[in-house]
């Protein structure tokens, strides 16, 4: 068995770091005595260091399933950045002579990322029982339970993929779970018996507001009053594209802020730069939509705040887990605008099929260009599932995420500490009072007494260098 | 899914003022024209009209364009008198003349646009941004930096492009070749090419930035970057052999497709159309649409017309149509010959480039 001398040797000599945080050896020596384990650690706790370590000491493929290309991509580019140059990410957005050579050499490989459905791939699902992996981990691993059935029918898998795989030890790891969400990752992953390692979801150094609106305007100007007065770098979340530009548009018209949407509609130049100036705080704010924020590791965030619900509280927690990695005080602002609801519980319908498309899609084969919900249906088909347990099962489904938005409402709604519902929502214990805790255990959001007033406007623009110092800069010849 | 786009070819980018500079204030132009050489279609006919609306530098500049996006931008210009519109055949109106005028002087004019045509631009752009990120965070001697995300050959041919370079004093002539290029250029444009590169502490600056801080419309912000990407790879191809000018390596391209280059090797090495077609399997009709694309794509220098049209039929045409302006010849005018409209048409693109290339 390895000891946790080797880890914390490894620790030193490969991170440059002398102790561990929170749950990260706890999840290691549990991995180490052979134990599959689920870790819940919040975000930011340092969930990657966890399987990079493990792969590091056990010299044996770590094989990561991952739910977004962008998050495997930022992760195998820290991995490179750190020095790693055995990681690789296999994705769809790869070329067929690219995807080829990967999966040809991948025992060359340390670190693996791929999706469920990936993975899935029989071709692929060889390949990697070939390596035998001596680590598999289910990275955002609550995505088996939220984004299950209606979205990512093959997260489903994961549990029999496991068992093709010959099953390997197994690490799952999430920021947000509730009781339910815990139980239905073990018993979908089919590891009833392994181990948890919990850590306290509560981030005490955010301050949790939630600000009522009865016109769109009202809110929009709120918006544009927050940004002004509030300590940048921050994040705004919206749940449309469109409404992110616009919003990017207007705040950097009314603010002195410098302001940039991020969204998946964005080329891969303009996403990169973005991306670049922000954590070289060349940007104050970014208007973003959920495709950002997974794979970013920027510490000094100070407020993030939501234009739209998100669908639950998971997602809430998770996005607003972005701000004040730093142990600083900071933010979390929700703008509610009566009705938003509908919104949220319209993106939610929208992706569970109805009992009429359940039973047009069951007997209709999808084509290349068909509706998502086709696939979905015919997935289950293929899967040996009848056509009245698939209704059946997307009619709860409908029904679980009608309850995950009326438990986010309750949180909009309820008057007493924000924080305490929090915790009772996950499970977990109302820890000590925290003195900066939430609008309803203080006259409102006071952001003088949180430390997060702007003192000097930030200046507006960039630097108006001319193109000779520009390249001069760029080469080093200033 | 494809790997995701890239600025070159970017969402759909026309505006209202895109398409009166394709306009004309003296003769009808068709629409449809207009609207497949910017997605880029290749047929004979659009190709022919394309050329003699001086408008195929823009062949499939904007591939995403919808129809509904053009016929909203000309409904627009209807409503607001600046073009009249018949069947789909569009002209400026006098106001609409006036502001085509105004916009020569104030919007950004393409200078190099063609060279598009013959280069594939998004890559070498994705190849020289890359690069010079690696060179400059180099210079610095960082080892340790986020790289951009490029398509997975640039990624692999940046590697090797490095492994044969490294050794040279890059830094300097990224340094070099970049001030030469950027002196010869207006001091606006200089900055705008500056502003999108990307090195050591410069995440570069994002196309909507720059159109916001030069008050440019996205449309315009765009045709800048594709034309002064274009302008750099023809300063590129007349300079000397340098590690920056090998990243155009193989990225050459001929401006007509490679079937119909293939056809019109094939008829310059001697063969008959009817040989060339039975060989690659082709109709006769289609081999002649090959080599009429050709000679619309190709300066007449590189295009055998003197093989296709004889002396005596060229001076037969040219007196046939002598008082006429060509854009009203009518192949119905040669009811009595034996001219075939291959022959006709191929004539008129002869004609147009003789008379109209100079413009």
């Amino acid at each position: 068995m390895i000891s946790n001398d080797q880890f914390y040797q490894t620790l030193r000599l490969r991170f440059g770091f002398d102790s561990f945080r929170p749950g990260q050896l706890e999840a290691l020596t549990s991995l180490a005595s052979g134990q599959n384990t689920l870790a819940v650690l919040p975000t930011g706790a340092g969930k990657t260091l966890i399987y990079e370590l493990y792969g590091a000491v056990t010299h044996q493929l770590v094989l990561v399933v991952s739910p977004l290309i962008s998050l495997m991509q930022d992760q195998v580019i820290s991995l490179n950045v750190r020095g790693e140059k055995r990681a690789a990410a296999l994705t769809s957005q790869m070329s067929r002579s690219e995807h080829q050579w990967v999966v040809n050499h991948l025992k060359f490989y340390r670190y693996l990322f791929v999706s469920p459905e990936m993975l899935s791939q029989p071709q692929v699902l060889a390949a990697v029982k070939a390596v035998k992996p001596g680590l598999l981990v289910v990275d955002e691993a609550h995505c088996i339970s939220t984004w299950g059935p209606d979205f990512r029918p093959e997260y489903l898998l994961l549990g029999q993929i496991r068992h093709q795989l010959g099953d390997p030890l197994t690490l799952m790891t999430t920021a947000t779970a509730t009781n339910r969400v815990k139980a239905d990752i073990k018993r979908k992953m089919q590891l009833s018996k392994a181990a948890e390692i919990i850590q306290p979801v509560d981030r005490p150094n955010i301050f949790l507001d939630v600000e009522r609106f009865e016109a769109a305007d009202d809110k929009d100007a709120r918006l544009v009053e927050l940004v002004s007065e509030l300590r940048t770098p921050g994040v705004i979340y919206f749940s449309s594209k469109k409404k992110a530009n616009e919003m990017a548009e207007l705040l950097n018209a009314k603010t002195s802020c410098r302001v940039a949407a991020y969204h998946a509609d964005l080329d891969a130049e303009t996403r990169f730069k973005v991306q670049q100036q922000f954590m070289q705080d060349q940007l104050d704010v970014i208007c973003a939509t959920s495709a950002f924020g997974m794979g970013i590791d920027k510490n000094n965030i100070r407020f993030v705040i939501h234009y739209h619900l998100p669908g639950d509280l998971e997602s809430y927690w998770q996005e607003i887990g972005r701000a004040g990695r730093d142990g600083q005080q900071s933010v979390a602002i929700l703008l509610y605008l009566s009705g938003d609801e509908q919104l949220s519980q319209f993106l939610s319908d929208a992706t569970v099929p109805q009992d009429d498309e359940i039973s047009y899609y069951f007997k209709h084969q999808p084509q290349e260009n068909s509706a998502e919900k086709a696939n979905l249906i015919w997935f289950y088909k293929q899967h040996g599932y009848r056509e009245e347990q698939i209704k059946l099962a997307f009619t709860k489904r409908r029904e679980q995420r009608a309850l995950a938005l009326s438990q986010l409402m309750t949180y909009v709604r309820i008057p007493t500490c924000k924080r305490a519902f929090i915790q009772g929502y996950f499970g977990q214990p109302i820890a000590s009072k925290v003195s900066q805790c939430c609008v309803n255990d203080s006259e409102g959001l006071d952001l003088q007494q949180l430390g997060l007033l702007v003192s000097t406007p930030v200046s507006s623009g960039t630097q108006q260098a001319d193109w000779q110092t520009i390249i001069a800069q760029l080469f080093n010849f200033s | 899914m494809v790997c995701k786009r890239t600025l070159m070819v970017g969402e759909e980018t026309m505006d209202a003022a895109e398409l009166i500079g394709y306009l004309s204030p003296t003769k009808p132009r068709r629409l449809r024209v207009i609207e497949n050489i910017l997605i880029g279609k290749r047929t004979v006919s659009t190709l022919y009209w394309g050329m003699r609306y001086h408008q195929l530098a823009w062949l499939g500049y904007d591939k995403q364009l919808t129809r509904q996006t053009m016929d909203g931008h000309v409904e627009r210009l209807v409503h607001d008198g600046l073009l009249s519109v018949t069947d789909t055949n569009a002209v400026l109106t006098k106001k609409g003349a006036e502001r085509q005028q105004v916009l020569r002087q104030t919007r950004y004019q393409p200078k190099a646009l063609p060279v598009r045509l013959t280069v594939d631009l998004d890559t070498f752009w994705q190849r020289f941004l890359l690069a010079t990120q690696v060179v400059s965070e180099q210079s610095y001697q960082t080892r340790k930096y986020y790289p951009l995300q490029v398509a997975w050959p640039v990624k692999q041919m940046i590697k090797k492009w490095y492994q044969q370079f490294y050794s040279a004093d890059l830094s300097a002539e990224f340094n070099a070749v970049l001030t030469r290029f950027l002196k010869q250029l207006a001091v606006r444009e200089a900055t705008f090419f500056s502003r999108l590169l990307v090195g050591h502490d410069r995440p570069g600056e994002t196309l909507l930035q720059l159109a916001q801080q030069n008050g440019l419309s996205s449309s315009e912000a765009h045709l800048m970057l594709t034309d002064l990407a274009c302008q750099f790879v023809h300063f590129l191809r007349a300079q000397s052999d340098s590690s920056v000018k090998a990243l155009l390596a193989g990225l050459s391209r001929q401006p007509i497709s490679e079937s119909a280059l293939n056809t019109l090797n094939r008829f310059q090495a001697g063969q008959a159309l009817e040989e060339i077609g039975h060989q690659r399997r082709l109709k006769v009709s289609t081999v002649k649409e090959h080599l009429l694309e050709a000679a619309i794509m190709l300066p007449v220098d590189q295009f055998p017309y003197e093989k296709l049209l004889t002396p005596q039929l060229q001076n037969e045409l040219s007196d046939q149509f002598a008082t006429q302006n060509l854009d009203d010849w009518q192949f119905n005018q040669l009811s009595n010959t034996q001219v075939a409209f291959w022959q006709f048409r191929l004539f008129e693109i002869l004609r147009s480039k003789q008379t109209d290339d100079q413009q």
